[in-house]
Formats: C-alpha cells, structure tokens, sequence
C-alpha cells in the first residue's frame, strides 16, 4: 500500500464533506424557516427583526453565508442552535458520544453474530443450519427498526418485564444500569445488519470455496480445517470489511429511529427534534457530523482492506 | 510400498455419470488404464472428453451428484476407492499430488508462496515450521529460481506465471509422490515459459521417477512428453499405444482425425505470396498506443507520470491480398494493434488504407468501417447473449446497405451456408450455439459487409484442435473466394506458418521484425524471434507416415 | 417467456416469492372491492375486537375494521413503494449508465460526488427532503426515490461497465454503428436484468423506509392507514389490543420478504450459467 493511496482516500473524505454540506447548506436553505422569527417569535416587530437578520449576516449572499459557515465549522464552531441559543457544538458532540456508543455495541454484538453464522451457513451449505440462517436473514432484512423495537419492547419489557422499556443511563455513571438498557436498542439496530452481513459473509465464502486455489489446498492432503481457516476465510472475509464499512451508513439511519423510540438522547434524537422544530444550525451540524462518521469508517476500512489484500495498490 | 512389477495407477473398467435434474450425463465410460514407475502417460482429449473428471476420480475429489460404477481404481496396492475422505487427504499431496493449469488461480491470492509449499511439508512429513521453510528454499533452489529465500516471501501476484508455476510444481514433487497427474500444466503460459517448464518437468521427472499422468488437448506437445498416449473421447478411451507406434499408424479415426487437424508449418494452406508490386493496401507508419491517464493527484503533486505503452511506433505495410501472420506472447501489443486499426483504441501516428491517410478514430468513416473488420477471440463475448442469429448477422447489411440482389433474409441465410451452417440457425440464440458454430457466426457477420481487410484475433484460441481446424479451413476458402487480405493474430506458431504469407513477430509492444513465412525458421532470424521458434513443440514428429506418392 | 418463469420457479426463492408477491399485487388491485367495511368506517361498540368471524382480524381503537384497513392501505404502502422505487432506479440507471458511457474524469467527477452523497444515510437524506417539502405521502415517495438514486447509480455503472467492455460492443463499435444503437440495442438490453433484480429487492427496502417515515410522524399523516401510520397509532393502543400493532407489522414483514426472495428469485434465474 502506497503512500500516494493513503493521501488520495484523504483527499476523498475531504471532497465528501465539501459535496455534504453545499448539500446541507442547500436543503436547509431552501427549508421554509425564517432563522430570525424562529429567535424572536411570530410577535417580534419587523425592525426587531431586519436587526437581527442583519446581525446574523441572513441578508448576506448565499455563498457568503455558505463560506461564513463553513469556516466556523472548520474552527469547530457549528454556531447557535435556534430554539435554545446554546452553541450547537458541546450539545451534539456529547450526544454523538452516546451514538456512538451505541453503534459500536451494535457493531460488536452484529459481527459476533452474523460471522459465525455466515460460516456455518456456506460450510453446511443446502443443510439445515443453513436453511435456518437463511430463514432468519430473510425475516431479518424485511423488518423495520421501528417494527423489531416495537415488538421487542412489548415482549421484553412489557410483559415479561426482563429488561426496563426505555430511557438511558451513560455507562460512566452506572455501568449495569447503562448496558442494561442498551441491551434491546443494541438488538433492534443490528437485527438488520446481522441479517445482511451473514449472508454476505455466506455467500463470500461459499464463491471463495469453489475457487481453484481451495480445491489446490484440499488435493495437497491438507487438513479440512487448515482448508477453511487458513485458505478459505481469510479470502472470504477481506470484502466482507468493506461490506460492513457501507452497512455503517444503515445503522447510523437505524440510530435514528431506535433512538427516537427508546428515548436516547444521541445524535439521531437530536436531529430529529432539530428536523421537527427546523432548528438550521442543528440539522446542518448533525448531518455534517454524520456524514464525517461514515466518511471515516469507510476510510478505516478501505486502508485496512489495502493493508490487509496486498494485491491493492491503488484505487 | 509398489513392488516393480505392481503399476503406480491402475484404473479397471471405471464409468463415472453425473445426477442431473434432466437425468444421469455419463462422463467416463469403461476407463482401463495404468501407470508404472518411471512412465509418463499421456491423456489427450478435447474439451467435454471427461479427461478432468478422470483427474478429479482418480483424486477421489468429486462432486456430490457424482455416480460411480463398481470400477477399480488404486494406487499401487491400496484401492482408492475404498478410502475415506480422511484417509485420502493423507494420501493427497504425499503419494499423488497434482499440477493446475493454470498457476495464477490454484495459488491461493493472499498467502506467501512459501507459505503454501511449507504447508505439505509440515502436514506430511511432520516437519517443523523452520524446518519446512529452509527445506522450501533448498526445493525452490533446486528448481532454478535463483533468490528462492525473497520468493518464499512473495505473494504470488508479486511473481511471474513462470516463477508461480515453478513454485506449484516443487510442492508437487515436495514429498515425492508416487503419481503426480498434470493438468494442462503449460496451457495458460507463453510460449516460451511453456518451454522451460515442459524441460523443468522432463528433469525432475528423470531425477525422481515418479509415474505421471500427462492430461492435454495438445497432441504435438504429448508426442514429445509422453511415452505412451491414450485417446479419450466422449468419456471412452479410443485408442492407446506407444506413442511413436500411435502417431505412425493411428488406428481409430477419431486419432486420425485429431492427428491431422494437428497445424503443420511444412504444409502450407495458402497458395505462393501475391507479387509486392502493387501499392500496400494499409501503410502503418509509426502507430504507438499508450494507456493509463495522469491522475489529478500526480498533477498537483507535480509527479512524472509514465504512460503504459501497448504499442511503440509500429511500422508495417499490408499487401493486398496476402495473410500477415502477427504472432507474439501475451502482453507484447499484437491486440492492441488490432485494436487501433479497428478504431477501438486511440493511437498515435498514421494509418494509411488504400491510399487514404487516418490519423485519429474521426478518419475512419462508413466505408473504412466496412473494408475492415474484426473477429475476437471469444465468440460467446463478441456475440449478443440477447440478440437472435438474424439480428446479430442483419446488422451489417443494414449499415452498409444492400449491393446484392435478395432480401436481408435471404442474404443471411446465404452467407449461412457459406460459413455452413444449416439455415435454421438464423431463428436461434448465441448460446443455443457450439463454440465452434457461434465463431462461424462471428466470421458470417465480418463478411457480410464484403470486407478488404479482415483482422482476426486470436480466433481460433478458444476452440479445440478439431474445430480449430475446420474453422482455419473455412478461413482459408473465403480467403481464395474474396481474396480479402487477413491480419491473422496468434501465439500458435504452427498454424501461423502454416497459412500466412508472412509473420511480424512482437514482443512487449515492439514489432521485432517480419519475415516471410517460409523464411521464419532462417538462422539468421533476429534473436527473439529464434528463441520463440526454438520453444515451439515441432509437431514433426506427430506427423503421419504418408504414403510416399510422389 | 415460459422457458423464464419455469427456471423462476425451480428455486424456491423464486416460487415463494412470486406467491407473496403475486398476493399482495392482489391485495392491491382487488382489495377496495371485497373489503367487508370501509377503511374508515368507526364502530363505536366494536373497539379493540380481537380477531372474529365479523372481523377477521380485529378492530382498532375506533372500532374500523383492521382488515379492510390492512387492504386499503395496501395500495398506498405498496404501490408507493413500487413508484418510488422505480422513479429512483430510473434516476440511478440514467446516472450511472450516462457516466460509464461518459468515462474519464466525468465518470470520476460523476462517481465520487455519488459516493460523497452515499455519507449521508439514505433515511436522513429522506428525512430532509421530507422536511424541505412537506410532510406527506407524495413527499416521501419524492424523498425515498432520491434517497434510492446514489446506490442505484453505483450498481448501475458497475453493470454497464462490465456491459461495456464486452466484444460484442467493440464489436458493434468497430463495425461503425452510432451511439444510440449501440447503448440502446447493444447494451441496454443486458444491463437491464440485473438492474431489475436489484430494483426489485429494493422495493422491499423502500416499504420500510416508507412505513418508517410514518411512523416517525413524516410520511402519510392521519386517518390514512398506510402500514407504518397504523403501527406508529396502534403503539398507544398496546395495553387494549396486540391485534393493532401485530397485523401492520406483520403486512410490512411480508411483502418485504415477498419482494426480497423474488429478487434473488429473479438473480439465479436471470443469471446463464445455472
């Protein structure tokens, strides 16, 4: 892997957030919400107003505002928010920790899971292991979040009152209390990816079983389990981290919705009560915030799958 | 162990069907063969004659719907058959291992070469993992690489195909085997890496003695490897003898006909080169293509960027009417040539046709479009999977209108029998098709638009021996009925000789030289060229005894 | 035709999916005339009913009839869905099949701007556009086909690329057709059949996202009984009835399946070498 590939995919995650936020920009431009009413309320005077607009730069040209704002996030200044004129910086950065807190349990407990049974599945191939796997996979990836949260906190909590419906505890402060409640959100947001990537890792590994060089090891007397450990895994699983990588991009859209629904106060909740209330600032500083997120796991991922697959050299 | 007498292989009337949901397709039907110590047994046959199944029985490495009848097979006294899957992997690899086609695949991608030729050291002779490393690097020492301690450490992208199949063959041999089955070892490399490897196995075959099984389709290359050959078709051996005695007197036509389809260069199949006194039908004159595009980051870095050259500043000049043979090893530019005449790579330089100067893809109007046509290498890819016969051959009669007298039907279904295809082929699909019936398609639609040029590339590769040579008959005679002039792009220098009026030979994208056809074999050739001819199998010795007429 | 449909239905993927699909089509087509009551008919005195002979699989919290509402809304879920797909699809196919044919820096311009794009997750970028426009059903069909066009073109150009390199398009290039005929005979024709796979599968992605956007409150709005409207409603309702929640729920999980196994259904039947 080649200097010169490094310094090209940071040059990509660059791009990505310049495309993002024109996007943002564009989008919460064109949001019917007026910034200066939103502060100073539906019975503000208009001079009171034109003040404000003036003071917050609103009567400027697009692009100036564009850079004006765009500089300030580069300094990590992600200005204001509208309904409770606190710096929207502080605010999300510690919800983002919450996300991601739970996106990494979620990650964990995904691949913990959905490997072992990819494997299983494409060793026992047509058997019932792999019938059951696919069963699961198919029911897995046609359930929404809100759907699997709904049902699971109905039998969990409700009824056989295993684990508390809601609410969340950072894991500093009461470390079983935390993860006790982290537990279902951790399950509803992976039951998709669990399903998608065992059978990804399935279906690798099954392509990766039938190559020439798996049938060259086996007609070299080597043993089954030095055949699939050693030749056939390390093969089927390299794809398997880019796979995950872009799968980052669905479970952070699952956070969304499981944390609206198990009331945790992450990034995914505050954007959408930021959606709900067109707090700008908010909405642009969480989808910037966001998109970095992705930006860099798949950064990771891809360096890691170069430094990994000695055959990549450049893109 | 085997005693003298006892042969390594012996397969006893052994049939062999696959389960499908249409019913049982029989692949290997009554199979007696053996193999004693020392011997190496040639196993010819084309493609669908089961001679891999018979790899993958004798392996004991076949596919669940497999189905066996109560045929023998053993090795030396242990009977194969009776082995577990258990029992066989410690006999795979230790007492019979085997050799791929194809080197790039059957080496696993990710893992060091070292790694894959210590791994049946250690799982068979119990060596250490240092051990069976130093003892690696001593075999790899043995084969001629000559830093086999870096090769160790290689991946095998990181290698040449030479070098890799080097290294497959040394884990072959690693605990010397009793059998060793080649399959197609050499097919996937250049002619001469092809060379040296056929010599590193003639070597280390005579040092070990070890009993082989040579698998290939090519009867010159076993005319010279093998002792003793024996001729498979559709699953049944045909016939099997000595191998001299076999290619003297051939007694099963299907030996005859394999035999003959075989290119001999003393035959030639085109008549005397046409006089050089008219004007060139196309003057290359300095044509280079380059590939690869600076990228935006070498800019700003201001870095030098080195373009990939397929071809470098070719000069040649075409006779009208004759067959330029181009031949060269993969990678030495002969496609990329094609390529650029046929508008399908921007080059640099000029192209002169007719007379008419062509200095970029924007000179090469309809009328060029239509004197110069190209036939690939793979007729499944150059044929649209989703476009019927009549389709596919209608097309460059509705692009070049209509000279001919009869309707766009008719014509096709003339030029159908031309290139002897029943005319109920024009209703069908691609894959409806043989391989040999979808070239024949691909050879109707080039002369459809009555061509002056016609560049074919490769066309005969991808077909076996016997269709091949149907095919290069069909070539020959619309060559003497339109006297079309032929670029004809191969590695196969036996059939080049045998139908061009003159050869170019490339290499790594510089045309070394042409010579007329007769004259290739001159000592006085340019150094690579003799290299290439000296590694070429002389089918001389498959050649029938003919009876002496003249 | 029939060669087609008889390799789809060998695999089981294929037979079960074209059965869920071909009955919820159904559902669609015939269920506003054989629903036994109105979707929004209330019947005070039958709330929270479990599932009966009069109504098959209950009642909600105003007494309306969970089946007729299950079959009404199947038009709206489902048939969104499908548009929205398509509309994304087509706009992804344009994308990525315009920049393989463009190549060069174009393709890289046109590609990594889809992959900057791809960094916002396809739920919040629908989300936003919902937000940007209006909360309702036409809304969010605009917002999940927009959400759907950057993976849509990424696939898209990947196809047409293989499709591109093909010899029978330099065939068809050497031999001096235009350009029309060459995308359009030439290599439409081949990119198609995986690009309906893909579409296809992503129906049942576009039905979550759907159900999803109603229930966060974005989607279709009340007393509409889009699937997702009627989990979002019915999670209030837990304590008096399950039946609410469970039958939505379990109409959203089939026709995802449905649509996923007649994709892949579809893959192995498309694909020449099985």
């Amino acid at each position: 892997m080649s200097a010169s590939y490094i310094l090209k995919r940071i040059a990509l995650i660059f791009y990505t957030l310049v495309v993002v936020s024109l996007l943002v920009f564009a989008i919460t431009q064109i949001l019917p919400a007026d910034a200066a009413v939103m502060m100073l309320g539906e019975n503000a005077t208009a001079d009171a107003l034109e003040a404000l607009r003036q003071q917050m730069g609103l009567n400027d040209p697009i692009w100036l505002q564009y850079l004006h704002w765009a500089g300030g996030v580069l300094q990590g200044d992600f200005g204001t928010s509208l309904r409770t004129g606190q710096p929207v910086g502080p605010a999300l950065f510690s919800a983002l920790g919450t996300s991601l807190t739970l996106a990494a349990f979620a990650l964990v407990f995904m691949l913990l899971l959905a490997i072992p049974m990819g494997i299983i599945a494409a060793v026992r191939r047509g058997k019932f292991a792999d019938l059951s796997v696919s069963f699961i996979s198919y029911i897995g990836v046609s359930l929404p979040e809100f759907v699997t949260a709904t049902l699971a906190v109905v039998l969990v909590a409700d009824w056989w009152k295993l684990l508390p419906p809601a609410g969340y505890v950072p894991l500093t402060q009461d470390f079983w209390g935390g993860l006790e409640r982290l537990i279902l959100p951790v399950i509803v947001v992976s039951v998709m990816m669990i399903a998608h990537v065992s059978r990804m890792v399935r279906s690798e590994l099954v392509d990766v079983m039938h190559t020439d060089y798996i049938r060259a090891a086996r007609l070299k007397g080597l043993t089954p389990r030095r055949v699939l450990f050693r030749h056939g895994l390390r093969n089927a699983l390299l794809p398997t981290i880019t796979i995950v990588a872009l799968d980052v991009g669905y479970l952070l859209g699952g956070v969304i919705v499981v944390e609206e629904i198990f009331s945790i106060p992450g990034i995914g909740r505050s954007l959408m009560s930021a959606i709900q209330a067109r707090d700008l600032p908010v909405i642009q500083a969480g989808v910037m915030i966001m998109a970095t997120t992705y930006a860099v796991v798949n950064f990771i991922a891809d360096v890691t799958y170069a430094w990994l697959d000695k055959r990549i050299q450049y893109d | 162990m085997t005693s003298d007498n006892t042969p390594v292989l012996t397969i006893r009337d052994y049939s062999l069907a696959y389960r499908v949901p249409a019913g049982k397709i029989e692949v290997l039907k009554g199979i007696d063969l053996t193999v004693h110590r020392g011997e190496i047994v040639g196993l010819v046959g084309e493609s669908g004659s089961g001679k891999s199944s018979l790899a993958s029985a004798i392996m004991r490495y076949l596919p669940g719907n497999a189905e066996e009848n109560a045929g023998e097979i053993r090795l030396g006294e242990t009977d194969l058959r009776a082995q577990s899957q258990r029992a066989m992997a410690d006999i795979r690899g230790r007492r019979i291992s085997m050799v791929f086609q194809d080197p790039a695949t059957s080496l696993n991608p990710t893992l060091r070469l070292g790694e894959q030729l210590a791994e049946v050291l250690i799982r068979h002779q119990g060596l250490s993992k240092d051990q069976a490393w130093r003892e690696g690097e001593a075999r790899l020492a043995h084969v001629g690489l000559k830093t086999p301690a870096e090769m160790m450490r290689r991946f095998p992208h990181e290698v040449s195909g030479g070098e890799k199949q080097r290294v497959v063959i040394t884990t072959a041999f690693a605990c010397n085997p009793e059998l060793i089955i080649f399959d197609e070892p050499t097919t996937a490399l250049d002619v001469i890496t092809a060379r040296q490897i056929l010599d590193l196995f003639g070597a280390l075959q005579a040092e070990t003695g070890v009993a082989s099984l040579y698998i290939s389709h090519d009867l010159a290359l076993l005319s010279q490897t093998a002792r003793r050959v024996a001729v498979l078709e559709k699953g049944t051996i045909v016939e099997e003898g000595e191998t001299a005695a076999l290619f003297r007197a051939p007694a099963h036509p299907y030996t005859r006909a394999l035999i003959d389809a075989v290119p001999h260069p003393e035959k030639p199949l085109v008549e005397a080169p046409v006089g050089t006194t008219a004007p060139p039908l196309v003057r290359i004159r300095d044509v280079s293509v380059h590939y690869g595009r600076k990228g935006l980051l070498d800019t700003l870095l201001r870095r030098d960027f080195q373009r990939v050259a397929g071809n470098r500043s070719i000069t040649l000049d075409i006779q009208p009417g004759e067959v330029l043979g181009i031949v060269g090893e993969s990678g030495s530019g002969k496609s990329t040539l094609a390529k650029a005449m046929t508008g399908l790579n921007a080059f640099e330089g000029l192209i002169e046709f007719d007379g008419r100067p062509l200095r970029g893809l924007s000179d090469m109007n309809r009328s060029y479009r239509r004197d110069v046509q190209i036939i690939f290498q793979h007729p499944d890819a150059s044929l649209n999977p989703r476009q019927k016969i009549s389709e596919i051959l209608a097309r460059p009669i509705k692009l070049y209108g209509n000279k001919d007298a009869g309707t766009t039907r008719d014509r096709i279904v003339a030029m159908l029998e031309r290139v002897r295809l029943p005319a109920s082929t024009i209703d069908r699909y691609p894959h409806q098709l043989s391989g040999g019936e979808k070239q024949r398609i691909a050879i109707a639609r080039a002369f459809l638009s009555n061509p002056r040029l016609v560049i074919c590339d490769e066309i005969t590769s991808a077909l076996d021996v016997s269709v091949q040579a149907s095919v290069i008959e069909l070539l020959m005679e619309l060559h003497r009925e339109t006297g079309a002039t032929y670029v004809f792009i191969t590695h196969d220098i036996n059939l080049v000789r045998q139908i061009a009026h003159r050869i170019a030979v490339m290499y790594r994208g510089d045309l070394i030289e042409v010579a007329p056809a007769s004259a290739i074999a001159d000592p006085d050739r340019k150094p690579y060229t003799r290299e290439l001819l000296a590694a070429v199998t002389p089918p001389a010795s498959t050649q029938r005894a003919q009876p002496t007429l003249s | 035709m029939t060669d087609f449909l008889r390799r789809l239905f060998r695999t089981p993927q294929g037979l079960l999916g074209c059965l869920i699909v071909g009955l919820i089509l159904l559902a669609v087509v015939a269920g506003s005339w054989v629903t036994p009551y109105g979707p929004n008919d209330m019947q005070a005195l039958a709330r929270y009913k479990a599932p009966s002979a009069a109504h098959w699989l209950g009642t909600d919290q105003y007494g309306r009839d969970i089946l007729s509402r299950l079959l009404d809304g199947a038009r709206s879920t489902v048939v969104m869905a499908v548009l929205a797909t398509f509309i994304g699809t087509l706009g992804g196919a344009i994308l990525g099949t315009g920049s393989a044919y463009l190549g060069g820096r174009a393709d890289e311009f046109i590609m990594r701007t889809v992959d900057a794009v791809m960094a916002i997750p396809s739920l919040l970028l629908a989300l936003l556009v919902v937000s940007l426009l209006g909360s309702n059903s036409a809304n969010a069909l605009l917002a999940i086909a927009i959400a759907f066009v950057p993976s849509m073109a990424r696939i898209s150009r990947s196809v047409a690329l293989t499709v591109r390199k093909q010899d029978y398009v330099s065939a068809a290039v050497a031999r001096g057709e235009g350009a029309a005929y060459i995308v359009l005979r030439e290599m439409l024709p081949n990119v198609i059949a995986p690009i309906v796979v893909e579409m296809t599968i992503r129906v049942s992605f576009a039905v979550m996202l759907f159900a999803t956007l109603s229930f966060l409150g974005l989607g279709a709005q009340p007393p509409a009984s889009d699937w997702g409207l009627m989990v979002s409603e019915a999670r209030q309702f837990l304590h008096r009835s399950y039946w609410i929640l469970l039958w939505p729920s379990a109409a959203i999980a089939l026709t995802a399946i449905g649509f996923n196994l007649l994709g892949d259904g579809l893959r192995d039947a498309l694909n020449p070498r099985t």
